[in-house]
């Protein structure tokens, strides 16, 4: 089978972190409008390495190589390998990273590059590998500039990587905005072992994700009677191991309920129940300078739920204070603690802010809208 | 009766499991009709046969794939030290780790990516 199309990340997929959700939307799109296509993904354990769905191939790298460059860099060679058979008849090549981007921008190529940076490892990178040198850090960034430069569209999630992307140079009519979406779920039946009354957290365990900050929080709402915190993790439970730590010297562990890597459609439904979803994001040049587009806060807003968020940028471009939620500075836990005290005190009110959240996302943040604008993209590269 | 193991779907996976019409003659799995490539082998064989060889199994393949890639890409930079411009102390920083730096390991379980929101 030669491919006309292929979408190249390197991330595991499927999965039940937010990339997998946003994977799925934007490959869909580019194999409806192709006619199939190759997906170049992570793989390993249960995962088939070659699959097929049609006219749709997945190939899954599944090296086990301990050394995070190596690996990225044998997965580089690795995506050459599979774009190599298509390299005739391939006309789009979407990449979600340098590593993956690095072969699509060859010499000699007659297909097109798009290449969707959700973050910039440069400065990532630093955050969740402390010991990397900044000179390492430098020679990253310098590789992400070559393949931005030599990509034809770059599409971005939120205002504020658009801007991150601008500063390294890539020319604004190669900027496009495709934010990320959630589809309103139906109604969904709460929980089975949902407890009486909760607030929750859905992600990853990053430090940048703040959960230190939400532990501090909870132990400041001890004198909430049976108020729970439900912590849906989207990482294997060793990955938690730090917060819980840290929830046990903060004396919170036993009032909190943790679920590691559900699937998509039961955290709706654990989202869908709860009196406030707790986005607490750090101030931190990660968040602040390359931003984030937080999957959680429209799957939040989606599910009705009313968010309780950190008052950064990339937020701010999905939610506003008092009206879909409340916004409250970073790393304040006293005045994020406050906030959900005083959601919890006016249901009547705290239901309306779900309400229209949910009806946020309806009006603009549909997968199905953020598609249209993937497609718009697409249609441009035709010209 | 044996079942197709082939697995199927996009985002949600699960396995075929209608009636085997044989089996696979390079890994010998069982394959129902319709997921039965040209000569009765599996998808995943089948796909495999496309590409080049990829034995991560092999001690040398990652070495030989970079350095085999690496004189491809240089071409691309003008440029043949572009790779080795990551040294063993930029490497050293990115071994597996604490906890915190998911990517650090790797295992079955475990996710990678650069990046997550
Ligand atoms: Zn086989
Ligand atoms: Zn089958």
């Amino acid at each position: 089978m030669r491919h006309r199309a292929a979408y190249v990340a390197f991330d595991r997929f499927p999965s039940s972190k937010g990339s997998a959700v946003h994977i799925a939307q934007m490959a869909d799109e580019l194999f409806d409008r192709y006619g199939g296509g190759l997906l170049g993904v992570i793989g390993g354990g249960d995962l088939p390495r070659y699959q097929r769905e049609g006219t749709r191939e997945i190939a899954r790298f599944d090296a086990r190589i301990p050394n995070l460059i190596d690996r990225a860099e044998a997965f580089s060679g690795w995506v050459a390998d599979h774009l190599a058979p298509h390299w005739e008849t391939l006309e789009v090549c979407h990449v979600r990273d340098p590593w993956s981007a690095l072969p699509a921008v060859a010499d000699g190529r007659r297909h097109k590059v798009v290449y969707e940076v959700n973050g910039l490892p440069s400065i990532e990178m630093g955050h969740t590998w402390p010991w990397a040198a900044p000179s390492t850090l430098g020679k990253i960034r310098e590789l992400e500039r070559f393949c931005l430069e030599r990509s034809d569209a770059v599409v971005v999630p939120s205002r504020v990587i658009g801007d991150a992307v601008r500063e390294r140079g890539v020319p604004e009519h190669k900027v496009h905005l495709v934010p990320n979406g959630a589809d309103v779920p139906g109604a969904t039946e709460r929980p089975a072992d949902a407890p009486e009354r909760y607030v929750i957290y859905v992600g990853a365990m990053q430090p940048w994700q703040g959960l230190d900050v939400l532990m501090r929080v909870f132990a400041r709402l001890a004198d909430l009677d049976g108020l729970r915190l439900v912590v849906c993790a989207s990482v294997p439970e060793r990955r938690a191991k730090p917060v819980r730590r840290l929830a046990e010297r903060l004396g919170v562990a036993d009032r909190i309920d943790w679920r590691f890597t559900l699937p998509h459609h039961e955290v709706a439904a654990w989202l869908a129940h709860a009196e406030a979803s707790v986005a607490p994001l750090t101030g931190c040049a990660r968040n602040l300078d390359q931003g984030c587009a937080p999957l959680k806060v429209i799957e939040s807003m989606a599910a009705g739920v009313p968010v309780v968020a950190s008052d950064l940028p990339a937020v701010r471009e999905l939610m506003a204070d008092g009206e879909h939620g409340r916004l409250v500075p970073a790393d304040r836990p006293a005045e994020l603690a406050r906030a959900i005290r005083v959601l919890l005190e006016y249901p009547h009110e705290a239901a309306a802010m779900g309400r229209r959240g949910r009806e946020h996302i309806e009006e603009g943040l549909t997968w199905a809208r953020s598609r249209a604008r993937l497609a718009e993209v697409y249609r441009t590269l035709d010209r | 009766m044996t079942r197709c193991t082939v697995t199927t779907g996009f985002f949600v996976l699960g396995r075929c499991g209608q009636a085997a019409a044989g089996s696979c003659p390079h890994c010998a799995r069982p394959v129902c009709a319709a997921h039965a490539a040209p000569g009765g082998a599996c998808p995943e064989c089948a796909a495999a046969r496309g590409y080049r060889t990829q034995d991560p199994h092999d001690p040398t393949w990652v070495g030989n794939r970079r350095r085999d890639y690496y004189q491809r890409s240089s071409r691309t930079y003008q440029d043949t030290y572009w790779y080795s411009s990551f040294d063993e102390y930029d490497r050293g920083a990115f071994n597996p780790g604490d906890d915190y730096s998911y990517g650090g390991d790797w295992g079955p379980d475990d996710d990678t990516g650069f990046v997550d929101s």
